[in-house]
């Protein structure tokens, strides 16, 4: 296995992070969410030049045209970033845009009872009145997903978080909403790319026990409203 | 007990009958396997011993416990296939962006000057222009740079977006403009041009610039000028959006590409050029008929497809090329969609092609070389008896309630045999280029599929639509529902059902597309042929002396080519319909079943002698 990382690097590209984390426990970000979810209240955290505004429990829609985009427990409050440290509000604003140039609706919520994108991503589709939910986890990793599939099933899946760029984003919100509309998209290209697993694997199981960390046991999803600056 | 096995051996089954003779014909067994190896071959034995076997332990006897195998003398009949396109369509100057974007922005028409979106705060606002914006503009940028161009009250009539970006940036404009989006090439746009741009309502096709006059009103067109472009307004009937930029040399040209001349001999020699068309080449092999050979002019596209036609023939049969004679063409019209060339946004463009399937007759297939090694290996008597075609018409005389006068339709995979049996039992039979073969290529071609083996699927089995993950809709617009989802990979899909499989079609064609093309295929191939058939065989080659029709073959069985044929021959008052031999095998088995009662028959009338 060639290995662009020395073990020495890898030490010290995860002691960076978790040291990262352990400033970020200091600060208060993360009683801001609690507070918030806990009490329910509308208050929100602003990541970027998005802000995030929570808005009670989701309720499951009733229009057929819409598509239910979730965001895993960590998403825009205490990571900002994909895992290729593209910013959250844009991977938003560029899958809300694919939804919005297919003329179908979109829905924000936040799932705070699991960070396993398969999970996020069903739930989105059993909320949303046409059936089809978007699943993103806090590190980029990305799942279209249908109400009727069995939870590990998916209709596509984007598995390697450290590939997906903006363009890829807005293609996915595209062909969420094709498949609302009842058309046939050819599935978005996913690329490969065999060192992105040995290169990010470590950021990534660190990316992912913190969001891990912000899982909230048995909590609802909640609605979330999305305001671009 | 006094068993016969009949053997057919044809280009893509080998099927066999048993039948006891012992005192009178009583037919046991009948078995179809594929034929391995090239119809005509030694290769062939394989799959005759596996035919024979399956059909014996059917009937619980050994295989040397047979009293004869009879095979046939299979025609030498080769079929092939190939396709040449004819036109190409050429934009020059970037005239026209005739592409159909699935989601375009705004509505209307707008004409103006083409301007980039960075120049559109240095335009006066006296002046009308299309501005043009590329990809590295944000759509939020666009559309407020586009609400401050309105607000300086410039005249912004329509956009041109290279993203994919055009409901984005309408739905944020304050004033509702016609927006062509997914513009690949936007930087080949010349600037400062007179163009229009066209947004129809969803459902709903542009109107004026599928319009020569409305062109012409639009660019102020001298009636010459107008009568060169009617190709841009062609090439743009039946889409939702549309851009067209008048330049001084820009036009858009239907080009006729040359391919050659197909040389037919007969009993005259005919030249006729490819690019004319089917229907050309067609009434001049009428002209000669019957066909002694056919070639290309050397040296052009035609030229090099009939040599590979013959190429490939004599390679099956060992025979030189000189000697391979090709005795039949069946040119059929088809579309291959290509892209154009020059477009802008990648535009594809429904380009015009000849389809051809050739015929070859070979002197003689080696089936005593078969035979020889077949009674080797069984150990039984091997009897190479009858033409085929007779046998043909002795099988399918088993079919219930047909009677002499009969014409029996073999449509197989590579040719149509056809053969007529009059009340004295004389038997007329001929072979005409064209089958199931040449129906999937068409189907392949004209789809865009660059996959035989699922156009294959396409011809054969009925198609659905996967509306959720528990039910589908049928072509017919039957419902089926499931118990358990579907697998992922269907949804929303169109899918060909083959039994319990589902096959997904990656096309974006609709289900009624794809079903008209299916059935176009198939009617341009075989009711072509079925016709040409008759019309050679019948009784001073008038149709309407017919009575009966039987159909046989491989693409009898098919779902829908029996209903069209008998339709079509319904008009001249034919009883036609698929064949069910023995009364029980349905269209399968004719030639092994009347190789046997040929056998029968020979054995009887030498023991009243």
């Amino acid at each position: 296995m060639i290995n662009t990382l020395s073990n020495d690097e890898l030490i010290e590209m995860i002691a960076q992070e978790v040291l990262k984390q352990l400033n970020a426990k200091g600060g208060n970000e993360i009683p801001q969410r609690e507070k918030s979810c806990e009490n329910k209240t509308c208050s929100g955290t602003t990541s970027g030049k998005m802000e995030l505004l929570n808005k009670g429990e989701a309720a499951v829609g009733k229009r057929s045209d819409e598509v239910v985009v979730a965001i895993g427990p960590a998403f825009g409050i205490s990571q900002t970033k994909t895992i290729i440290d593209i910013p959250h509000d844009e991977v938003l604003r560029e899958v809300l845009a694919g939804i919005e140039e297919e003329g179908i609706s979109a829905r924000v919520i936040r799932v705070l009872h699991t960070s396993d994108v398969a999970f996020i991503s069903h739930t989105a589709a059993k909320l949303s009145g046409s059936g089809i939910g978007i699943g993103i986890q806090s590190k980029g990793t990305t799942v279209i997903h249908q109400k009727d599939l069995e939870p590990l099933n998916n209709l596509e899946l984007f598995p390697q978080a450290p590939l997906i760029d903006l363009e890829t984003y807005r293609a996915i919100g595209k062909n969420a909403a094709k498949y609302a509309k009842g058309e046939s998209p050819d599935p978005v290209p996913v690329r490969n790319d065999q060192m992105a697993r040995p290169r990010y694997q470590a950021k990534a199981a660190v990316l992912h026990i913190k969001e891990t960390e912000h899982v909230v046991p048995n909590a609802k999803p909640v609605e979330i409203q999305v305001v671009f600056k | 007990m006094k068993l016969i096995a009949g053997v057919d051996i044809g280009n893509s089954t080998t099927e066999v009958a048993i039948a006891d003779i012992e005192k009178e014909l009583n037919f046991l067994s009948s078995s179809i396997v594929r034929t391995t190896g090239i119809k005509g071959t030694v290769e062939n034995v394989v799959g005759v011993y596996n035919a024979l076997k399956e059909a014996c332990s059917n009937i619980k006897v050994d295989i040397s416990q047979l009293h004869a195998i009879c095979i046939n003398e299979a025609t030498p009949v080769i079929g092939d296939v190939a396709m040449e396109t004819i036109t190409q369509t050429v934009i020059t100057e970037s005239t026209m962006i005739g592409h159909n974007p699935d989601t375009p922005g705004g509505l209307g028409l707008g004409i103006g000057r083409t301007i980039f979106i960075d120049e559109i705060d240095y335009v006066s606002s006296t002046e009308e222009v299309i501005c043009v914006i590329p990809k590295s503009v944000d759509f939020e940028t666009a559309a407020r740079r586009l609400n401050l161009a309105f607000k300086k009250g410039i005249k912004v009539q329509g956009a041109i977006v290279q993203g994919d970006d055009g409901v984005l940036i309408s739905n944020r404009l304050e004033r509702k403009i016609p927006i062509v989006d997914e513009v690949t090439h936007i930087d080949r746009i010349p600037m400062g041009m007179v163009s229009a741009v066209e947004v129809a309502a969803p459902g709903e096709t542009i109107k004026v610039l599928s319009n020569p006059y409305g062109l012409a009103t639009i660019f102020n067109l001298t009636p010459e000028e107008t009568k060169h472009i009617i190709p841009i307004s062609r090439a743009l009937i039946g889409n939702r959006s549309a851009v067209v930029i008048r330049t001084p040399e820009g036009e858009v040209k239907e080009r006729v590409i040359p391919a050659g001349k197909i040389i037919l001999y007969g009993t005259g020699e005919k030249r006729v050029a490819i690019e004319e068309g089917s229907e050309k080449i067609i009434k001049a092999l009428k002209e000669v008929w019957p066909l002694k050979d056919a070639s290309g002019e050397p040296g052009t596209n035609v030229g090099g497809m009939m040599e590979r036609v013959r190429q490939v023939m004599s390679e099956l049969t060992g025979q030189s090329q000189g000697d391979i004679k090709i005795q039949d063409i069946l040119p059929v019209d088809t579309f291959v969609p290509q892209r154009v060339q020059g477009g802008l946004a990648g535009e594809f463009a429904l380009e015009n092609a000849v389809a051809l399937a050739a015929m070859v007759k070979t002197n003689k297939l080696p089936m005593e070389n078969i035979a020889a090694k077949l009674q080797k290996e069984t150990g039984v008597k091997v009897i190479i008896g009858g033409v085929e075609a007779n046998m043909a018409v002795l099988g399918a005389l088993t079919t219930p309630g047909t009677a002499k006068p009969l014409v029996i339709l073999d449509l197989g995979g590579g040719s149509t045999d056809s053969a007529y049996i009059n009340r004295d039992g004389a038997v007329k039979s001929i072979h005409h280029a064209g089958a199931g073969e040449m129906v999937t290529m068409l189907i392949n071609s004209e789809l865009g599929l660059e996959d035989y083996n699922l156009a294959e699927e396409i011809k054969k089995y009925p198609m659905a639509r996967v509306e959720s993950l528990f039910n589908i809709r049928y072509e017919d617009g039957t419902v089926c529902f499931f118990q358990q989802p579907l697998p992922s990979n269907l949804f929303a899909r169109n899918v060909v059902v083959k039994g319990e499989e589902m096959i997904p079609i990656p096309t974006r064609h609709s289900l009624e597309k794809i079903k008209t093309i299916r059935r176009e295929a198939k009617r341009k191939v075989f009711i072509t042929n079925v016709i040409r058939a008759l019309e050679d065989v019948a009784p001073f080659n008038n149709i309407r002396g017919i009575e009966f029709v039987v159909l046989v073959g491989g693409s009898a069985l098919d779902f829908e080519i029996p209903e069209m044929i008998s339709d079509e021959l319904s008009r001249y008052g034919i009883v036609c319909g698929r064949g069910n031999i023995r009364g029980a095998l349905g269209p399968r088995n004719a030639v092994a079943t009347g190789l046997v009662i040929s056998y029968y028959n020979s054995l009887r009338s030498s023991k009243n002698e």
